[in-house]
């Protein structure tokens, strides 16, 4: 189905609910809807399978207007479909939930809830999930006007880590702990060594970049949004870059877009292996850990010789690109580009002959295609249940038109698949940066670019190495965004891997968190998994008490 | 054999600061970091940089570690959990600070979950600046932090000229 008829049927659709639509862009459809319609409208889409939610973007509209607007974006493939709620900006505003509709909302509801100070009406769990926990009540960073000093540290009582909550054992985990590199904490309820329920609290890199963003111009913006990740830092100053391109309607350069694809894939090919070798490093296979960390300094000199920087390369301009690449450069890039690719295929013949690799991924957190749609799995986590979601196929940006690439998917949809599918997506890759270097089109690196944006909004969307990186921008036509949304991949795939650790090993834990290849600066978000059947659970004294007359009683 | 002995107490002196200078351990904790300095870091321990030949080695746990590693601005929910793991280190500990946001908050100055840099919170002995560091900067301020160490002398707490207020 092409774009337009996919937005017609989405109109027609939404024609009891409409109070007004609009068509801001050619691949863009904006309908208006009172509050309550929202979840019959969200469950009408959702029981017409059409597209999946991607982000809710939260404005506050002062001083323009004495209202606050929430935006439920949803895409299929390269359609965008937003329904616009306005609610009163006075006090705490209700708005129903439609995470019973759609589960993947959870998240997106609960941040709208603390930085806007909306109530989501039947949301699971309205507690923090960016913010905090010493964070003043009634204080939400994305208001208007909001000030710093009002959001003085307040006391608080300590959260409980572990042992008995409820009627469950708890075994926490993080934020400092061996297996994890990054902080998020993690509580596990546990029924002897298997997993009954999982929860997650993250936050600990929470640093405010969206409410940073309206206080920086458009060009120091870019600098900012680069250290979103360090990881996918390309993905994120061109997302941005493309988004407000396309607002500024500046036409870039053909050679500058196959100079973003292709660094965009070097950084795939970074990403990957880094992954690889994490992965690895906590299925306890450390051999492969250096080696893949070994070979990823080949494709770190290849950035490094390009733009400068073996990390945060910093290669993409507003209207352009920074740095050309030269022929002395393509020869080299050949020469890397072949070796990867010959390591590459090593590495996925270890991974799926490996038998004792095997036994840490084989049949270990499977998850269907349907589940896949349920959760909102973005990025190769979907791919691997069969899940053909990618944006580089569904709405190609950039060169992706002219250079385009091919989807790997598996049906197998358990950690074994996940490997498999990103090293076949490396040789695609791979293939597709000869390509690039090969017909490097023509041409000027920059163009002119405007300081001040045009008013208007606009949708940016980019296949970064973990998924779908969704860019909600505003412009109110100064220097610096009105307003700008970031939903990163990894957030969507937490459900998935929370809800899969159920009935797992506890042993299984870091697999399966590293699985997704999980970015925790990027996603700062909580997740709570009802368990299934009730546990039996006991603090650590309890347990020691039990212990000691357990063993007395049998002397 | 009395270890109260002079020469002995001396000797058995030399030969701890030998230990610690040849098996640094370390423990790595990210405060705010955007991935950018913890992916070099871990490049550092990996087979180019291999920082395992002077003997430093990352552990998991905090108890182990004679150098707290850290990364990123300290946020505000990151905060208490800095202070626990470098209360949990054993005495004496060194604390190295990498990149541009642990020296000064770098590019999320001001950001409203942000406190600050490392320095703030921690006292710091090395700071390693760059956005983030090759790794060869992360083994130039180790190596630094460590030659001060094997001088006998407790090593100095890094101070930073005074930053101007972030306009």
């Amino acid at each position: 189905m092409t774009t337009e008829t996919l937005l017609q049927r989405a109109a027609e659709l939404l024609t009891p609910f409409t109070k007004d639509s609009a068509r801001p862009e050619s691949n863009r459809l904006d309908v208006a809807i009172s509050a309550n319609d929202l979840p019959a409208a969200a469950e009408t889409l959702s029981n017409a399978d059409w597209g999946y939610l991607s982000a809710i973007t939260g404005m506050d509209l002062a001083p323009e207007a004495d209202e606050l607007e929430a935006l439920y974006h949803f895409c299929d493939k390269a359609a965008v479909m937003t329904l616009r709620v306005r609610l009163p900006r006075a006090g705490r505003p209700e708005i129903p939930s439609i995470s019973p509709q759609i589960p993947a909302a959870a998240f997106f509801e609960r941040e709208l809830g603390e930085m806007l100070g909306v109530t989501v009406v039947g949301t699971p769990d309205p507690s923090r999930l960016f913010l905090p926990d010493d964070w003043p009540e009634g204080v939400y960073p994305l208001r208007r006007d909001f000030k710093q000093e009002q959001a003085a540290p307040v006391e608080t009582a300590n959260r409980p880590e572990g042992g008995r909550v409820g009627n469950k054992f708890i075994v926490p985990i993080g934020p400092q702990h061996p297996a994890l590199k990054e902080p998020g904490h993690f509580e596990f309820e546990v029924d002897g060594e298997v997993i009954t329920g999982a929860r997650m609290r993250l936050g600990y890199v929470h640093r405010g970049i969206e409410k940073a963003t309206e206080e920086r111009n458009w060009i120091q913006n870019l600098y900012l949004l680069e250290r979103v990740c360090g990881i996918c830092s390309h993905t994120h100053t061109s997302v941005y870059s493309q988004g407000v391109e396309k607002l500024a309607q500046v036409e870039t350069p053909p050679r500058a877009l196959a100079i973003r694809e292709l660094v965009a894939g070097l950084e795939r090919i970074h990403s990957h292996l880094l992954w690889l070798g994490v992965a690895a490093h906590e299925a306890g296979f450390d051999t492969l850990f250096m080696y893949s960390w070994r070979d990823r300094e080949t494709v770190m000199n290849l950035l490094e010789e390009l733009t400068g920087n073996r990390v945060n390369y910093s290669i993409c301009v507003l209207g352009g690109v920074k740095q050309d690449i030269l022929p002395e450069q393509a020869a080299s890039i050949h020469q890397a580009i072949g070796y990867l690719e010959e390591r590459i295929r090593y590495y996925l013949d270890v991974v799926s002959s490996d038998t004792f690799f095997l036994q840490r991924t084989r049949g270990i957190g499977t998850m269907t295609l349907d589940e896949a749609k349920r959760f909102g799995s973005l990025g190769p986590t979907a791919r691997a249940s069969g899940l053909r979601r990618d944006v580089r196929l569904d709405s190609p940006y950039g060169a992706y038109t002219r250079f385009p690439v091919s989807i790997v998917t598996d049906e197998r949809g358990d950690l074994e698949a996940r490997f498999a599918v990103r090293m076949k997506e490396l040789l695609v890759t791979c293939s597709t940066i000869r390509a690039i270097v090969d017909n490097l089109p023509a041409g000027e690196l920059t163009t002119r670019f405007p300081r001040k944006i045009p008013a208007g909004e606009t949708v940016s969307r980019v296949e970064a190495p973990r998924g779908e990186v969704f860019y909600f921008i505003k412009s109110g036509g100064g220097e610096s965004p009105t307003r700008l949304k970031i939903r990163t991949p990894s957030l969507c795939n937490w459900t998935s891997v929370l809800n899969k650790a159920v009935g797992h090993q506890l042993a299984d834990v870091p697999m399966l968190i590293a699985g997704m290849d999980p970015c925790f600066s990027c996603n700062d978000r909580m997740v709570t998994v009802r368990g299934k059947k009730d546990s039996r659970s006991m603090t650590w004294s309890e347990l020691r008490e039990y212990g000691i007359q357990k063993y007395q009683g049998r002397r | 054999m009395n270890i109260t002995q002079p020469h002995l107490k001396k000797f058995m002196e030399r030969m701890v600061t030998w230990a610690r200078v040849n098996s640094p351990w370390v423990i790595h904790f990210n405060s705010g970091s955007c991935n950018g300095c913890d992916i070099e870091i871990l490049a550092t321990l990996t087979p180019r940089y291999d920082v395992e030949r002077f003997g430093i080695k990352l552990r998991g746990s905090p108890r182990h570690a004679d150098v707290l590693v850290c990364t990123g601005p300290v946020t505000r929910q990151a905060r208490e959990r800095l202070l626990r793991i470098y209360e949990q280190m054993p005495e004496p500990k060194f604390v190295v600070a990498v990149g541009s946001c642990g020296i000064s908050g770098g590019v999320f100055q001001g950001c409203y979950n942000v406190i600050g840099h490392i320095d703030e919170v921690l006292p710091v002995n090395a700071f390693i600046p760059g956005c983030p560091p090759r790794p060869e900067a992360i083994i130039d301020g180790i190596v630094k932090l460590l030659q001060h160490v094997q001088q006998g002398a407790p090593a100095p707490l890094a101070t930073l000229p005074k930053l101007q207020e972030a306009v």
